[in-house]
């Protein structure tokens, strides 16, 4: 850019379009990544002048933060760039964080690295419970956690599991995925993990980057990953989000999606096996519907057969079902549920 | 005493008659006969000093005597030639008696009803004799002018009689039934809009307030004087063609009349009237020519292929003057005027329509919003605005063509002059121009020639104005830009933002000369 202005032409960047029409469906590797387009931003336009330059204040910001070998949440990089541009002007940098979390994204698919490269972190949300030990060098200190010993609230996991960060050993058969913590903590009260030699993990809701980055980690390690959501629009977004990574960030591609992850519940068709679920249903809201819908026309799921069959289930009889159903006849027939869900290979993929 | 009786009940009938019907002469509704009365004083004034040769400067006083009572004092002065005092009685005292009536050329006076119905007017609602001081050919009279309804004829009393160098006519008198209101229909603005038309004179009206305002002359030359021709057959009404008939002493025979009288009446013609009209006789006396004849021959007329009538005969205000008195009262931020050439109606009558317009400036400050200014000869219409088709070809525009979003909200004043020996006026009242189609489609064309003009500066105005801004947009991020570059390429902040700066500099200067519009997206 500097030798563009030097030989007076305005400053611009090539960055790959990030819209839904440039979202492919990688059927090869089975997850959403984003298409050749491209894009230029220009400084000498109206429209694009103030992102230019808040996106080359966010990169100057960051070159910092590397060199300085220090880490900073994007709320803090917010923080730090929210400041008004001079005297006489009667604007700010940034106004809301709402503006920067886009921009850093637009940064990652420009620079083609991760946030987690320029030392940018998110919110810490998931948590993990199993036979596993982690050497995480930090502040200048190297520790090694094990996450077997982390009681009753778990290992949280960072929102960078890849710098600095590495495995040290780990003996599990596979990786149990529960949507909700309340789950996770009947789980993990019940050593669901240390019986059946698992890994318990729980993203709280949707999957933090951190927690996807390493169910990819765990899965490279050959782990089969099973998750047990929601039978309803959110549960079914979680699960999909770590399988084949979110259109919003599909310029991730394979290192945040899971293509292997299996859906293991909770299903409409659990009502026929165990009856005491029917009177557990709830009726679905329209954004369920219309999540069903939505998702019969994606071409990375309606290539399913049994998914197809499930959500037309749900379309039909109009009902929903929560994971915490599996407690209500008995606080630990969830375990049961489980283990007889993965040896019977009772599965969606 | 049956004769006293009688003698009493005509000098009544006059007065009863006037009364009764001067809503024909124009004093209808209170404000309205205000401005007809400074109307016609004003439009003799400036015919007269025209006519003399002299700059005209006027001053209209309004008194306020009691407001309840509607009862106002109005002094109308102008520096023209005067009357002599053989002519004062006529000229102020006696209806229908003006130097204008069978007169065919442009005038202002055609519209009027004479000053002699202000006195008129005046003598009846107050009672009061009308007061004239007239300086004329170096003598000064000062005369009392009251009206004998018996005789329709005026009562002048000589009160001075001296000698003046100045030249000019006062005229003072009284009036009940009138109210001052400075509103559209007021004399203020009939004033501010003859001052308009008539840049050569310099307009000073005091209002009953005491507050005064001058309209300044703004061209030191008197227009050119229309000269008398002839009328044309199509211009002419039976009414007309009968007047004119009964006036003619010279003419033995109609068809010696009609081509005496009447532009391109040839030998030729009369022959195609007659085979148009075979029961006429054209050896009669014209004077003897009736109603239904006269009616015939008019619609003869219409079948005759004519030559057209002078067109030099027109003298409009002129692109020139129009700017100058624009300038000079609104002074607004652009001004188009239109400068067009003769056209013809109803297949043979001269008539030309001259257009300006004025956007901005001191139009916006005038609070003016979609000021629409009727003239017909120069003489402001401001009645009857909802029956003109001046006023309908402005309400059907399409003004979102010419960037004005909503002409009734817009800081715009269009002035638009009918110039015609024989304007097409819709009623008696003169205020209103006829749905003539010819007249509709010329007064469109002229609209839109001059509101194209207006159009081009409003969106050059635009694109200059979206330029700066986009300058302004781009420029105030250059700073933060040119050091955060810096600090990523460890290169000198300065010497970036001044390239950079530079950079759009050129660009959106470069851009505007071009008045190139696409945005290098």
């Amino acid at each position: 850019m500097v030798s563009e202005i030097r030989k007076g032409e305005g400053p611009k960047f090539e960055s790959t379009l990030r819209t839904r029409s440039n979202t492919i469906y990688d059927e090869a590797v089975g997850c959403l990544r984003t298409g050749d387009k491209k894009e230029t931003r220009k400084f000498l336009s109206v429209a694009q002048a103030r992102t230019f330059m808040q996106t080359v204040a966010i990169a100057a910001k960051t070159r910092r933060f590397l060199q300085e070998e220090l880490h900073t949440s994007i709320r803090g990089l917010f923080y730090q760039l929210k400041f008004t541009l001079g005297e006489d002007i009667d604007e700010d940098l940034f106004t809301e964080q709402g503006e920067s979390n886009a921009l850093i994204e637009d940064l990652e698919v420009a620079l083609n690295v991760k946030r987690e490269d320029l030392h940018l972190t998110t919110d810490r949300k998931g948590f993990v419970a199993g036979s596993m030990k982690i050497k995480d060098k930090f502040g200048g200190e190297e520790t090694t956690i094990d996450l077997s010993r982390q009681g009753r609230s778990g290992w949280s996991v960072p929102s960078d599991v890849d710098n600095n960060m590495e495995i040290d050993s780990l003996d599990a058969d596979f990786v149990l995925v529960v949507e909700k913590d309340a789950l996770w903590q009947r789980l993990n009260e019940d050593k669901f993990w240390r019986e059946e030699n698992c890994l318990l993990v729980t993203p709280k809701g949707q999957s933090t980057r951190g927690t996807r980055r390493l169910l990819r980690k765990l899965a490279d390690k050959k782990l089969p990953v099973y998750c047990l959501m929601d039978c309803d629009a959110w549960g079914w977004y979680i699960y999909w989000t770590i399988k084949t990574g979110s259109m919003n960030l599909a310029y991730l591609g394979r290192d945040f999606a899971v293509p292997e992850a299996k859906f293991i519940g909770v299903t409409m068709s659990d009502i026929k096996e165990f009856p005491f679920l029917e009177k557990l249903t709830i009726r679905a809201k329209d954004v369920d519907v219309k999540r069903a819908e939505e998702m019969m026309g994606y071409p990375w799921i309606n290539r399913h057969k049994d998914w197809v069959r499930e959500l037309k289930l749900v379309l039909k009889t109009r009902k929903k079902l929560e994971q915490d159903a599996l407690q209500g006849e008995r606080l630990t027939f969830v375990g049961e549920y489980i283990k007889k869900k993965i040896e019977n290979k009772e599965w969606l993929r | 005493m049956a004769e006293d009786m009688f003698e009493q009940f005509r000098e009544h009938s006059v007065a009863e008659f006037f009364k009764k019907n001067r809503q024909m002469l124009g004093f209808s509704g209170k404000v309205r006969s205000l401005t007809m009365i400074v109307h016609e004083f004003t439009t003799n004034a400036l015919d007269a000093c025209e006519e003399a040769g002299i700059l005209p400067e006027i001053l209209v006083e309004v008194e306020e005597l009691d407001r309840n009572k509607d009862h106002y004092r109005m002094t109308i002065k102008d520096n023209g030639p005067g009357i002599p005092k053989s002519h004062l009685g006529k000229a102020l005292g006696q209806m229908l008696a003006g130097t204008k009536f069978h007169r065919y050329l442009q005038q202002r006076g055609q519209q009027g009803i004479g000053a002699a119905a202000c006195t008129m007017f005046s003598y009846v609602t107050t009672g009061q004799s009308t007061k004239a001081v007239t300086c004329h050919k170096g003598k000064r009279i000062v005369a009392d002018i009251a009206i004998d309804f018996k005789k329709n004829k005026p009562v002048i009393t000589v009160l001075e009689e001296n000698s003046a160098e100045e030249t000019g006519l006062t005229v003072t008198a009284e009036f009940k039934d009138v109210r001052y209101e400075r509103s559209n229909y007021g004399v203020y603005e009939y004033l501010k809009r003859t001052a308009l038309a008539n840049p050569h004179c310099s307009i000073t009206l005091v209002e009953p307030d005491n507050e005064q305002t001058t309209f300044p002359r703004s061209v030191e030359k008197n227009p050119n004087r229309p000269y008398e021709i002839q009328p044309h057959p199509l211009g002419l009404t039976p009414h007309d063609l009968l007047e004119f008939a009964k006036h003619s002493r010279e003419n033995k025979r109609l068809s010696s009349f009609l081509q005496n009288t009447f532009a391109r009446v040839s030998a030729a013609k009369v022959n195609e009237l007659r085979e148009l009209t075979p029961k006429l006789n054209f050896n009669k006396r014209p004077d003897k020519l009736t109603w239904d004849e006269a009616e015939r021959l008019v619609k003869a007329f219409s079948q005759v292929k004519w030559i057209a009538p002078a067109m030099d005969s027109l003298v409009p205000i002129g692109k020139e003057r129009v700017e100058a008195s624009f300038t000079n009262i609104f002074n607004p931020e652009v001004l188009m005027v239109t400068e067009r050439k003769p056209k013809v109606y109803r297949g043979g009558i001269p008539f030309m329509v001259e257009v300006g317009i004025a956007y901005g400036g001191g139009v916006s400050a005038a609070q003016k919003r979609g000021e629409v200014m009727r003239f017909a000869n120069k003489v402001p219409l401001l009645f009857d605005a909802g029956g003109c088709a001046i006023t309908e070809t402005i309400k059907t525009m399409d003004w979102k063509r010419y960037n004005i979003r909503n002409f009734e909200e817009e800081p715009i004043a269009v002035l638009i002059n009918l110039v015609s020996v024989h304007v097409p006026y819709t009623s008696a009242g003169k205020q209103a121009i006829s749905h003539e189609e010819d007249v509709m489609l010329e007064i469109k064309n002229s609209v839109m020639e001059a509101s194209r003009g207006i159009q081009r500066y409003i969106s050059s105005k635009k694109k200059a104005h979206e330029i700066a801004t986009k300058k302004k947009v781009i420029g105030r991020y250059v700073h933060q830009l040119s050091s955060d570059l810096a600090s990523l390429a460890d290169a000198d902040a300065e010497r970036i933002e001044k390239k950079l700066n530079k950079l759009i500099e050129e660009r959106y200067v470069r851009r505007k000369e071009e008045g190139d519009s696409t945005e290098n997206n």
